[in-house]
This record gives C-alpha cells, sequence and structure tokens, in this order.
C-alpha cells in the first residue's frame, strides 16, 4: 500500500491546530477574567480627574 | 499546580510523536498512514474517560448539589466533544485510503456519531438554561443518559456487522499487536490523558472564575 504520508500529516496538523485553538481559547478568556477582576475595584471607587484636583 | 501539569503533558506529546514517528515501524500492511492510530485511538480514549467522567460527577451533582461537581461535568463533557470530533475527523482521514471512503454509516461510526452530537446537545442545553440551578440538574440528567452509549460505541463492532475492525487494545484476550506498537500506543495514551486532566483543571478553574465574576 502506498505511504500516504499527505494524510498522515494532514491528521497531525489537524489535530494540532484544533488542540492549540481550544488552549488559547482557555488561555485568552482567563486573562479576559483576570483583567475584568483588576478593573471591577477601580470603577467601584472611581479616581478623581488630575484637572479636578486641588493644586498643592 | 496546573501549570507543571502542562509542562509534563508537553513533554508527554513530544514523547508520543517520537513512539509514533520515530520508534514504531512502518505497519506491513497499512504503510505509514497506520501512524494516524497513535492519535485516532488515544483520542476515542480520552473521549470515553471525559464522558464517564461527567457520568459520575453528574451523579454527585444530583445526589449533594455540588458546584464542585457540576463544573467537573461542564469542564469534562465539553474536552470530551473536543476528543470525540477529533476521533472521528482523524478517523475519516484514515478511512480514504484505508477503505477508500471518508465516511460510511457503519455501526461504530454512526454510534459514535450519536454520541458526538449527544454531547454537543449536553453542551447546548447548558448554554441555553439561565437558571444556572436547573441547567445544571437538566445537564446532569442528560449526563447520565448519554453515558448508556458509550458500551454501544465500543461494543457496536462485536454487536453488529461492521467495516470498523474489532478493538486491538482494549479487548480481553491476549493481544496481538507487536510490542513496540503497543508501547507506542501506550505512550500516547498516557499523553493524551495528561492533556484531559490538564484541560478539564484549567476549565475547571475558568468555570469557577466566571461563576464568581458573575455573582
Amino acid at each position: 500500500m502506498a505511504d500516504n504520508w499527505g494524510f498522515v500529516l494532514t491528521a497531525y496538523g489537524l489535530a494540532a491546530v484544533v488542540l492549540v485553538a481550544y488552549w488559547r481559547r482557555l488561555v485568552r478568556r482567563e486573562k479576559e477574567l483576570r483583567g475584568r477582576s483588576r478593573v471591577a475595584p477601580i470603577s467601584g471607587h472611581p479616581r478623581s480627574e488630575p484637572a479636578s484636583r486641588h493644586p498643592l | 499546580v496546573i501549570r507543571p501539569i502542562g509542562g509534563v503533558t508537553l513533554a508527554a506529546l513530544a514523547a508520543g510523536l517520537v513512539m509514533a514517528f520515530g520508534v514504531a515501524p512502518r505497519e506491513a500492511t497499512q504503510g505509514n498512514v497506520q501512524r494516524i492510530m497513535y492519535l485516532h485511538v488515544p483520542s476515542v480514549w480520552v473521549a470515553y474517560l471525559a464522558f464517564a467522567v461527567v457520568l459520575v460527577a453528574s451523579i454527585a451533582y444530583l445526589a449533594r448539589r455540588s458546584e464542585a461537581a457540576d463544573r467537573v461535568a461542564h469542564a469534562s463533557a465539553e474536552v470530551g466533544v473536543l476528543f470525540t470530533g477529533l476521533t472521528i475527523a482523524t478517523g475519516s482521514i484514515w478511512g480514504k485510503p484505508t477503505w477508500g471512503t471518508w465516511w460510511t454509516w457503519d455501526a461504530r461510526l454512526t454510534s459514535v456519531s450519536i454520541l458526538f452530537v449527544m454531547y454537543l446537545g449536553y453542551l447546548l442545553l447548558r448554554g441555553m438554561i439561565e437558571d444556572r440551578e436547573r441547567g445544571a440538574r437538566y445537564a446532569a440528567v442528560v449526563g447520565i443518559v448519554a453515558a448508556f452509549n458509550i458500551p454501544l460505541v465500543h461494543f457496536s463492532v462485536y454487536w453488529w456487522r461492521t467495516l470498523h475492525q474489532p478493538p486491538s487494545l482494549m479487548k480481553p484476550g491476549p493481544g496481538t499487536m507487536p510490542d513496540v506498537i503497543v508501547a507506542a500506543l501506550l505512550v500516547n495514551f498516557a499523553a493524551f490523558s495528561l492533556l484531559y486532566v490538564y484541560f478539564v483543571a484549567k476549565r475547571v478553574r475558568l468555570l469557577r472564575c466566571e461563576a464568581e465574576a458573575d455573582g
């Protein structure tokens, strides 16, 4: 039987793309949530704008 | 804890590739296309494992209403669907040069497709119901019912006349494969099992963070 390396490489290439894409999706979502939790307390206590600060 | 598992998983996957392409010989009948089996068979093993975990976690959720069990079931179902999809795709790629067709409505292929669609439905159901507790309860019932399809998939090659060959590894009695092929398969089984643990751990943590963020 012919070796059909094209089929072998397609199968492994597809698996690599799918698994890496899923991993990246998890990492991206984790970063989003981390970013949101960092922003949340700041938005709860807004900082004053520089223009509205009292001069020393 | 998750990061070291990721490192070990990466090393195990590299070892699996070395075994599949460097150590395992070219198969006498099928040629090099048989090397797809080092990807296809561990993928279906992980799918079985993932859905068995969904079954156990779903029972645990219904018994104790434990949110942790629900998160494990959710994460495991998602990873199981991913690996079932990979099983179908890689099997189809192997089938073209070996059987001469990408797809046939054979008992094994059909039952594994039903398994895929059932757990896809499980994930869709979870996404459709806004009330988290109700969604978890319904999903747990589906998770238990869908698990009955796992033995159907595995034994379909014995119960019906199929084009798909019977299992070479996960079967009773002495094996017929050369030791080096069994070793390559076992290394890939271990690597894919670690990948499953890594993905589920990461997804469970994410689900917990999402739940905390939603309040």
